[in-house]
């Protein structure tokens, strides 16, 4: 199988299926990170985004030296691409609820405690949201997209230990923010 | 994953209960839709666009250069005031190509 590097000078030679091979390689990822930062309130927004990347990449392609891996560029232009999106899209009214999801895939019994539940789920979100970008991500990649550490690492273009105190720091914020109103984590 | 402390251990697991959702993934005509797009990007609309905006270039060079000649500058300092920041723009491309497409540093 050719490597990246290799599709890329065949692109930059004019080979149309050599980019699109590209697509068919990154174009999961890509998607991946994109919904990372987003949330799960912009699904669409992060197809767009996904789209949009690969048109700069594209246009850019012919200026990239092969300095960095192939896939680190691709990560950190959709990085950008997601993170300007978002700030962009951060006041329009979501696409879905966070929490009508969560409640979709895990029925508590009890009325009273499902309501408890969601408050507490909905709080979980506001937290979130007010983390650094980083920290979201990494949040959104491993404990909604079943990425594994090596894969939060990868797609945000650090070391696998940053990315596990990327983790470990966000989950110490969370417990402080949710203690602070009032909930427990059990 | 290392082993985690007491309450580290809670928030991890009220993480996994409660971000569990389905998870989303591109559709599946993505590539048809993109190399559409590619293709509509490089159509003659866009040779068009590039033959205007050189045109309006070239217009505003031989404008101005009429408009300092007028004002009683010399050829040269004429020359300079037109490719001194045409040059500087060209240079910095060449360095920064990435910062045109506004792909910039992660963090």
């Amino acid at each position: 199988m050719e490597s990246d590097s290799q599709l890329v000078a065949r692109v930059q030679s004019g080979d149309q299926p050599a980019f699109a091979e590209l697509v068919r390689r990154h174009r999961a990822p890509v998607f991946r990170l994109a919904v990372s930062i987003l949330g799960r309130e912009f699904i669409p927004e992060a197809e767009d985004v996904a789209q949009e990347v690969f048109l700069k990449v594209h246009h850019a392609i012919e200026s990239f030296r092969g300095d960095a891996e192939f896939s680190s560029w691709i990560y950190r232009i959709t990085f950008n691409q997601a993170v300007n999106l978002k700030a962009r899209v951060r006041f329009r009214s979501p696409h879905a609820d966070e929490t009508v999801l969560y409640r979709a895939v895990s029925p508590e019994p009890g009325p009273s405690r499902q309501a408890e539940t969601a408050q507490r789920d909905r709080a979980l979100a506001e937290c979130i949201q007010t983390l650094p970008e980083v920290y979201q991500s990494a949040l959104r990649l491993y404990y909604w997209l079943d990425a594994g550490v090596a894969e939060v690492a990868e797609l945000l273009g650090v070391p696998g230990n940053t990315a596990k105190s990327y983790l470990h720091r966000a989950r110490q914020l969370l417990h402080g923010m949710l203690k602070e109103r009032g909930y427990s984590c059990d | 994953m290392t082993e985690m402390e007491p309450r580290e251990a809670e928030i991890d697991s009220l993480l996994r209960r409660s971000m569990a959702a389905p998870i989303p993934s591109l559709p599946p005509d993505f590539d048809q839709r993109l190399m559409r797009e590619l293709s509509r990007g490089s159509q003659p609309l866009d040779r068009y666009r590039r033959i205007l905006l050189v045109g309006y270039g070239l217009m505003s060079v031989v404008t101005s250069a009429v408009v300092m000649r007028g004002q009683g500058l010399d050829w040269g300092a004429i020359s300079a005031a037109i490719l001194g920041p045409l040059s500087l723009v060209a240079a910095a491309r060449w360095a920064m190509p990435h910062r045109f497409l506004n792909i910039g540093r992660l963090h």
